[in-house]
Formats: C-alpha cells, sequence, structure tokens
C-alpha cells in the first residue's frame, strides 16, 4: 500500500514537473496555410482579365527557350537535350563538388559549384586545350606557374569543349567511372559518346538551364 | 525532365489558353500570378513557383519548367506556448517572396592546404631508363570522399521577416505529441539553449526533394506563390 502510494506520488511529482517545464517552452505550432487573394480593382475587372491573361501569356512565350536546348541537374547529375520542350536524349553527368578552396597566401576562396540559371552555349571547340587556372595547381599544393606555357593541359578536357562564360565548360573526362558523382570544379563532365553526341546536336546560342 | 515535371505545364498558361479559346473566364488570381511570373521570368535566374491548391513547388526559368517537387503538406509554423491562443494571419497571394539567407552551407567541405610548394620541373618526373613519363592527368582531379549531403531539414530567410521551413514532416498536431515537444523545448530554455525562430512557411517533403532543393535555394532566388483556383 505504502508502495503504491509512493508510486503514484512520484508519478504525480514528475508530471508536475513535466508540466512547468513546459510551460516554459515553445514548441513548434502548425496551422493550415491560409492564403487571400489581394487584387486591384482593376486586376479584377472581368473585361479585362482576358487581355491580361494573353499579353501575359505572350510575354512568357516570348522568353521561353525555342528548339533545342540543354538542361543540367547538377543534384542528380543528369543533363538532357530537350527539344521544343521534348525530352531527346538523356546523359549521366558529374558536376560541382560545392567544397570551397582556400589559397593560402592570401585567403582567397573558390566555391565548386556548378552555377544555377540560363546561360548559352559561347563557343564549341573540338580537341580543347585547358589553360589551368590558379586553382587548378593550388588545391594540388603547387604555386601557380608564373610562365603560362605551363598552364596548357590538352587532355583533361576530352575530345570536344562547349564553352558556357566564366571558366565553366561542357567537356569530356579522364575519370568515366566518376560519372554521376559531384566531383567537379562546377565544370559539366560526359561520357565520351554522350559528349560528342550533345556536340553535334547544339549549336553555339544554345541555352543552357542549370539548377 | 521527370515525369511529373512534364506534366506539370504552367497551370497558369493552360488557365490562360482556356481562357483566350473562350471555354471559361480566367480565374482573376491566376491571371495575376501569370503577370508576376511574366516579370520574373525576363530574368535568366532560376525561380521557385509555388503551388498551394496543387501542392506542387516548380522549379523554372524563363517560364520552363525544369522540376517540380511534390509537397506533402504546407503549414504556417509559429512557436507558441502550449496553451496560448493560436492565431495565424492568412498569407496574402499572388505574392513573390525572395530568400535573403539561403540555407546553412556548413556541409560543405573545405580544402585549405598549408603551403604552397614550387611545380617539380619536368626533368623531374623523367623515368629511370630516361624516358619521359607519360603526361599524367594533371586536369581536374577526382574527390577521393563522397560530397557530404545536406540535412533534410533546414531554414531559408524570406524577405519580409518570415522562413521558408523546408522539412520532412510538419510539426505534430495530437496532444501529447505536442505536449512532448514543449517539455523538450522548455527544458532547452531552462539550459539556456532554446531558439527563438522567425515565423515560418513550412513545406514538407521526401527528404531526398528536401536536399535536392536545398542545392537551388539561394540568396536573391525569387519564389513565386500563386493564387486562384487551378
Amino acid at each position: 500500500m505504502v508502495a503504491v502510494l509512493l508510486l503514484f506520488g512520484l508519478l504525480g511529482l514528475a508530471l508536475g514537473a513535466a508540466l512547468l517545464v513546459a510551460r516554459a517552452g515553445r514548441p513548434l505550432h502548425g496551422a493550415p496555410f491560409v492564403t487571400e487573394t489581394a487584387l486591384t480593382p482593376d486586376e479584377e475587372d472581368p473585361s479585362r482579365v482576358a487581355k491580361r491573361a494573353a499579353q501575359a501569356t505572350a510575354s512568357l512565350e516570348r522568353v521561353k527557350p525555342r528548339g533545342a536546348y540543354l538542361v543540367v541537374d547538377s543534384y542528380r547529375n543528369r543533363l538532357r537535350l530537350v527539344e521544343n520542350g521534348v525530352p531527346k536524349h538523356e546523359a549521366v553527368c558529374s558536376t560541382g563538388t560545392g567544397t570551397i578552396l582556400r589559397d593560402p597566401r592570401n585567403g582567397r576562396e573558390w566555391i565548386f559549384d556548378t552555377p544555377i540559371g540560363e546561360r548559352v552555349i559561347e563557343r564549341k571547340v573540338k580537341n580543347p586545350v585547358w589553360a589551368k587556372p590558379d586553382w587548378a595547381f593550388i588545391e594540388e599544393g603547387y604555386l601557380p606557374p608564373t610562365n603560362p606555357e605551363e598552364r596548357f593541359d590538352p587532355y583533361s578536357l576530352g575530345d570536344y569543349a562547349l564553352y558556357l562564360g566564366n571558366g565553366y565548360i561542357i567537356h569530356g573526362t579522364l575519370f568515366q567511372t566518376l560519372l554521376g558523382r559531384r566531383v567537379t570544379h562546377g565544370c559539366i563532365r560526359l561520357g565520351d559518346a554522350d559528349l560528342e553526341l550533345i556536340y553535334r546536336n547544339v549549336r553555339i546560342g544554345t541555352r543552357v538551364y542549370l539548377y | 525532365m521527370s515525369g511529373s515535371a512534364r506534366a506539370s505545364i504552367s497551370i497558369s498558361l493552360l488557365a490562360a489558353a482556356a481562357a483566350l479559346a473562350g471555354e471559361t473566364p480566367p480565374d482573376p488570381g491566376r491571371v495575376a500570378t501569370l503577370r508576376l511570373e511574366a516579370g520574373i521570368a525576363q530574368t535568366p535566374a532560376v525561380y521557385l513557383v509555388l503551388d498551394p491548391p496543387r501542392q506542387v513547388l516548380e522549379i523554372k526559368s524563363r517560364g520552363t519548367v525544369l522540376d517540380s517537387i511534390a509537397l506533402v503538406g504546407i503549414e504556417v509554423v509559429t512557436q507558441q506556448p502550449l496553451l496560448a491562443e493560436r492565431r495565424t494571419r492568412p498569407v496574402t497571394v499572388p505574392a513573390v517572396w525572395r530568400i535573403v539567407g539561403e540555407p546553412s552551407d556548413d556541409h560543405r567541405e573545405l580544402i585549405a592546404p598549408v603551403e604552397l610548394r614550387p611545380m617539380p620541373k619536368e626533368e623531374d618526373e623523367e623515368s629511370d631508363d630516361g624516358e619521359a613519363a607519360t603526361p599524367a592527368p594533371a586536369g581536374p582531379t577526382p574527390t577521393p570522399t563522397p560530397v557530404p549531403e545536406p540535412e533534410a531539414t533546414y531554414r531559408a530567410h524570406l524577405d519580409g521577416g518570415w522562413d521558408l521551413l523546408i522539412c520532412e514532416q510538419l510539426p505534430p498536431r495530437g496532444l501529447f505529441d505536442r505536449f512532448a515537444a514543449a517539455v523538450r523545448d522548455g527544458w532547452q530554455r531552462l539550459r539556456d539553449e532554446g531558439r527563438d525562430e522567425p515565423p515560418a512557411i513550412a513545406l514538407a517533403m521526401a527528404a531526398e526533394d528536401a536536399r535536392r532543393l536545398h542545392h537551388v535555394l539561394r540568396s536573391g532566388t525569387s519564389i513565386l506563390v500563386a493564387a486562384g483556383a487551378p
């Protein structure tokens, strides 16, 4: 009997303590996402709504890509060739690691992200030569060379390169087994066959959507 | 493009097209949404379209759907005492929110060599028999370790003082779960470890979707919140 009373007493104390602690808490509380549409009287005018819709639709159609364009999903490491909204080819690619490199001399940092947003193919080059930027040496623990000749690398980019500006390139790879992984410094690497297909099917000026 | 992305052609466009064909009068809310999108799409940036009635978040650029994410739920989330009066104001739509503080990228790996040494000369690399060594792949080297993944639950700050809370599960609604959460939070506060967070729009989605969205949420990214019925 005493033991039961003691047990109930302890339980009561624990519950009381929990209530006191809970009163101090401010946990997350979820409420339904309720929206209210706020429109100006002009926007609600039925006689003008259809015209506004047509204008906005036309405006969007003007900026949409036409013909062939590329879409790069840098999370899943996939590159798609799309023509008039219809996917024509999908390739496994490699994209940026997202790592940060710091130069010990001055603290300058590079973030190896594949950019997001729209770009265009500015140049197409067969048998490209890579002019290695400073980070390529610093990452290996070397001082960037003062002689520009020491920067040229005719092997790493593969057979073709499609330049997207700001140093970002769609190119081949010496490391085919790493396709599908985030291993690059921001460029998009493709396997040999996919790279050739993309090179032959897109023109300079083709839009590339990266996300 | 995923199947869902292909299927999710801009509803705004569909509504507008149907209206133009004289089938149904266009929804003024949808038209206002479309007009806002037409403005955002003038820039080359990637933007998001949150469509609450369809429970979908689309990743778009130039009016083109690049991908879409199915939402498990949308809620307005605030920190409140357990027995406080619940009061939330409706969210005005259509609206354009902007990310002003992107989610934490603590998961990023830092490569920081301590010192740099001169490049070895070519003659140093020659083999013993005097022949020049095969050119080594001096280009982009593979990352030896897997890239760390971001968390599946995180916050991004929006302009206007709100947060965007990306999560796998919305806060529990059951009495016992809420009580347990209040005890946990209260205990942290008593130990000076509690944190006050801004009110948030919580978007619940699969963990994998949350991680790939983390990839896209960067400062300046616009989120268009659609109005009107699909």
